[in-house]
């Protein structure tokens, strides 16, 4: 059954996919975005946040260093609130090696980027947790970028301009036609019904699963899924972006987001993209070289371990991994296989994600016989939240949070929220300390219709995701859940089992790294909630 | 410092009755202490075996304890000594005045501030959940402004467990406390002044009547005693259940000043604030232990040590990582499954218990610390509670009771 139709549909809810989207809908093209999931939750927001300056490719790359430097500039305009303009460092520590500077300076050079050399004692003054056997340090203009809250800021944008998305909805068949496709079929994960979406261009950007999304349209494309493993700490270890100067490698970026540091990344190659376990080894092996940069690192507390699929692109017959191309891909099935009507696109990097989706867009758009030119780098992608409505919030919540929750949600859901906050006492209530939560804001975002469950409301509040991890928060959030949720959950759920699930959901990033401080925060996780809550009910067995 | 008998380090269940049963025996007993111990986080009640090692329910600790593998610490402990500590904690409970009820041979329940049951063995009266087994209707008091005590949700639980054949009802009261969240223990201060009292008599008395029980947060008083519940018992004329919650426990600090205040009465020595760094070794016997803070570190001798500095999150022990275990004050032999594959569960509530949460210091049924042949390391060191290895207190609902009854037969020792 057709229950819907656009010009353009988009598969794929990542950075790629709602680049796309803004970038179309600015054009005035009719677009659909579908993703099977909740918004952002493949590599978009599992990578460690890094706003390249394009110096980490300046040796190797120089056109994507090239194409880093001028999207790190245009980002850091569009999407100010999104960004944290923290500086980059590049250094060396003893053993590293020094003939690896020279061609490092001249790529940075050739490509753009400013350098500065910093002198032992004024990298050590800046970033005091630096090894005392730093040998050099130059500052780069490296960023720290929230990846998540970008994309959603994407989708407003392109929201206004009159595009559209549904979370939740996974393509599982495309109809071709006389060589053309016609429609999708697709699947609500949450309600299971299953229809059709008509359409004229379908946009494969699901990353690393676009091999799977091509193979629906009996197409094959060499997507090689590339597991990052990252670790985040308690605090903030240094100010500054921290690289390794040398031959990118593994663990050998520190990213300080908010009050976190997030290190970076190995790359392993994996057959599936769903595949975000982490070992020991893989810990290990960060950790060690982590070290050489911040000795102390293993006195500071891990948060959690996480893992992302990177969706990069081999042609056939060329090397994946560490050694595969940051660039992306284009491909018109029209060209290449005689598909009319569908096209991929693969590879690449968040902080070029806006290039890519005018680039793609360029090649889309005249085959609509649409002319206008690209304007995503023009115009912010949201507007900024008025002082005065900063202040009116400080008269009913923590002003510490009061700027956290502007820039999470937006001028008008922001008003909304103060609104309520003023006229309803109740919903001051901060249920979320390390957030700065409140149970406004929640009620707010849970009437999304994008919000299916608590999980997706912590994802887009930050409930639960600070440094508590959930301890003090996952009660309190199973308390509103079952309130907020109750008409709109197809399958009914409970109070002990949504603790579970969001305990158990943190759980996963705890376990690879059960040593040090982390084992003190799992006997208390377990104390609170195996032992004073029960939550595994009383008369068992 | 002069010479004692025995030194006590650390101030949980396991340190405080350790020191109170050691001056028992006439001993000169010295305790070293830091902060509150765990009991802002304790439930206050004495968990002795509340699930076996496939989760089901034990209906008769006594009998779940002959059930236990070898190598936990019950089997080391032994019978005899469990019953004695049992009944050595009630009767010193009972003489501060706040008796708890509850034997070995029946299992007793609570409500848990977000409404399942949890079982124990000895427990105050307030907490006692039997009492409300056979009313027809169930009010479920919560507090404005107070946290983590959501009466909805402790309906909704509530109603599994106890039977959806009985009413169900809640009521929010209010403290006329403004401008601040609420903890349990700020809402108990405002319970035992006279004018809260009687706000909050107002505010519920007509939800009292026969046939009912009203289950309210732990709430009835900060102090050791029955004077508050038995008042409002009184007045409600109907059953009244707290619930244990989120920390700050307020039951768990009314244990702790109720154990301090015996402590007190037999004259033993409490040292605060200091951490016991290191310990003078002769031999196979230790004669003194340092310990410091924020003072100068002072040597602390004594013919007999007590070792109750806890596991991982009391940081008697650490895992600096994987594998590398330390106790931090004897440098005792600590054992553990520690193998990626079998450490930490998958899954957090799960029905297996953790390897991690049993790793602890060897012992042998002396509770002194032996090596990998079962020799004693040092032979005037015993060790109790959450630093023992074999048992993992989160699973079996067992934490007070190991640090209860370990403690016992090491002071008699």
């Amino acid at each position: 059954m057709v229950k819907d139709k656009a010009t353009v549909v988009v598969v794929g809810g990542g950075a790629t996919g709602v680049g796309i989207l803004r970038d179309l809908s600015m054009r005035g093209i009719d677009a659909l975005l579908i993703e099977k999931l909740d918004m952002v939750n493949g590599a978009s927001s599992r990578y460690h946040g890094l706003l390249h300056s394009g110096a980490r490719y300046a040796v190797r790359d120089q056109e994507a260093a090239r194409e880093c430097i001028e999207e790190n500039t245009i980002l850091r305009r569009i999407g100010k609130s999104c960004v944290e303009a923290t500086t980059g460092m590049f250094v060396q520590v003893e053993g590293d090696d020094p003939d690896f500077v020279d061609p490092w300076l001249q790529g940075c050079k050739d490509s753009g980027i400013s350098t500065r050399e910093l002198s032992k004692e004024e990298a050590l003054r800046l970033e005091p947790n630096l090894s005392r056997k730093l040998k050099v340090a130059y500052e780069v203009p490296d960023g720290a970028i929230d990846g998540f809250r970008m994309s959603w800021q994407n989708l407003q944008s392109a929201a206004h301009y009159g595009g559209r998305y549904k979370t939740y909805t996974e393509i599982i068949a495309v109809n071709v036609e006389n060589a053309a496709v016609k429609s999708i079929k697709v699947r609500d994960n949450v309600t299971k019904e299953e229809y059709e979406i008509e359409c004229e261009i379908l946009v494969n950007a699901a990353g690393p699963w676009a091999g799977k999304v091509a193979e629906l349209a009996g197409l094959e494309c060499n997507v090689s899924p590339s597991k990052g493993t990252l670790i985040a700490f308690n605090q903030r270890i240094s100010n500054r972006v921290v690289n390794r100067l040398r031959k990118p490698s593994n663990g050998d970026i520190f990213v300080p987001h908010g009050s976190i540091t997030i290190l970076g990344t190995s790359s392993i190659t994996v057959p599936d993209p769903e595949d975000t376990t982490t070992s020991w080894e893989e810990v290990e092996d960060l950790m060690k070289t982590g070290e050489g940069v911040f000795e102390r690192l293993r006195d500071y507390r891990i948060l959690r371990v996480f893992a992302g699929s990177r969706p990069l692109y081999v042609p056939k017959g060329a090397e994946g991994g560490r050694n595969a191309s940051r660039g992306f891909v284009t491909i018109d099935h029209e060209k290449e296989d005689g598909l009319k009507g569908m096209m991929t696109i693969c590879g690449g990097k968040f902080t070029t994600y806006r290039l890519m989706a005018e680039k793609f867009c360029d090649v889309l758009a005249p085959k609509l016989n649409n002319t206008a030119k690209c304007r995503t780098a023009e115009e912010n992608l949201v507007p900024e939240v008025p002082e005065a409505d900063k202040k009116a919030a400080r008269q009913y919540f923590p002003a510490y949070g009061v700027n956290l929750a502007a820039t999470r949600l937006g001028v008008e859901k922001f008003g909304e929220v103060v609104k309520t906050l003023k006229e309803e006492p109740e919903s001051r209530e901060v249920l979320c300390e390390c957030e700065n939560v409140t149970m406004a804001e929640i009620k707010r975002i849970a009437s999304e219709p994008t919000s299916h469950s608590v999980a997706d409301v912590r994802r887009r509040t930050r409930l639960g995701m600070g440094t508590c991890q959930g301890n003090y928060c996952a009660i309190r959030s199973a308390a509103v859940a079952n309130k907020l949720f109750k008409d709109k959950l197809a399958e009914s759920s409970d109070s002990l089992s949504d603790m579970k699930n969001f305990l158990q959901a943190r759980w996963k990033g705890i376990t690879p790294v059960m040593a040090g401080k982390t084992l003190r925060e799992a006997e208390m996780t377990r104390g609170m909630y195996e032992l004073l809550f029960n939550v595994n009910g009383g008369r068992r067995g | 410092m002069s010479k004692s008998d025995v030194v006590v380090i650390g101030n949980g269940v396991a340190g405080l009755m350790a020191a109170l049963v050691s001056a028992d025996q006439g001993k000169k007993v010295t305790l070293l202490s830091y902060g509150a111990g765990t009991f802002p986080l304790n439930s206050g009640v004495i968990d002795v075996l509340g699930y076996d090692d496939a989760g089901k329910a034990v209906a008769n600790p006594i009998e779940g304890i002959g059930r236990t593998a070898d190598n936990h610490p019950y089997k080391k402990i032994g019978m005899p000594a469990v019953q004695d500590a049992v009944e050595y904690f009630k009767k010193t409970v009972a003489d501060e005045g706040f008796p708890y009820v509850g034997s070995l041979k029946e299992q007793q329940w609570l409500i848990t501030s977000v409404g399942t049951l949890k079982p124990t063995c000895l427990l105050p009266e307030s907490l006692q959940a039997s009492k409300c087994f056979d009313a027809n209707e169930i009010v479920i008091v919560g507090v404005k402004g107070l946290k983590d005590f959501y009466v909805d949700m402790v309906a909704e639980n509530l109603a599994k467990e106890l039977g959806s054949d009985k009413k169900y009802t809640t009521v929010t009261v209010d403290t006329y406390i403004t401008g601040r969240d609420l903890t349990t223990r700020d809402v108990a201060r405002w319970v035992e002044s006279d004018k809260g009292y009687g706000e909050f008599l107002a505010q519920i008395k007509n939800q009292a009547g026969s046939g009912k029980a009203i289950i309210v947060p732990q709430i009835l008083g900060t102090k050791g005693n029955y004077v508050v519940y038995n008042k409002l018992v009184k007045d409600l004329g109907c059953a009244v259940v707290e619930t244990t919650g989120m920390p700050p426990s307020v039951n768990g600090i009314r244990l702790r000043d109720v154990l301090l205040s015996a402590l007190k009465k037999k004259g033993i020595r409490v040292i605060e604030n200091v951490i016991a760094e290191k310990a003078v070794v002769k031999g196979d016997t230790v004669t003194a232990v340092e310990a410091g803070g924020e003072v100068r570190a002072q040597t602390y001798e004594a013919d007999k040590f007590i070792l109750a500095t806890g596991g991982f999150y009391s940081g008697g022990i650490t895992m600096r990582d994987f594998g590398e275990y330390k106790e931090m004050v004897f440098g005792l032999p600590v054992e553990g499954d520690c193998v990626e594959e079998r450490w930490v569960n998958k899954q957090l509530f799960s029905d297996k218990k953790q390897a991690f949460a049993m790793a602890g210091v060897r012992v042998d049924s002396s509770l002194r610390a032996v090596d990998e042949s079962g020799n004693v390391v040092l032979k005037n060191v015993y060790v109790v509670g959450r630093n023992l290895s074999g048992y993992d207190f989160c699973f079996e609902h067992s934490g007070n009771g190991v640090a209860l009854t370990s403690a016992y037969k090491a002071a008699k020792a």
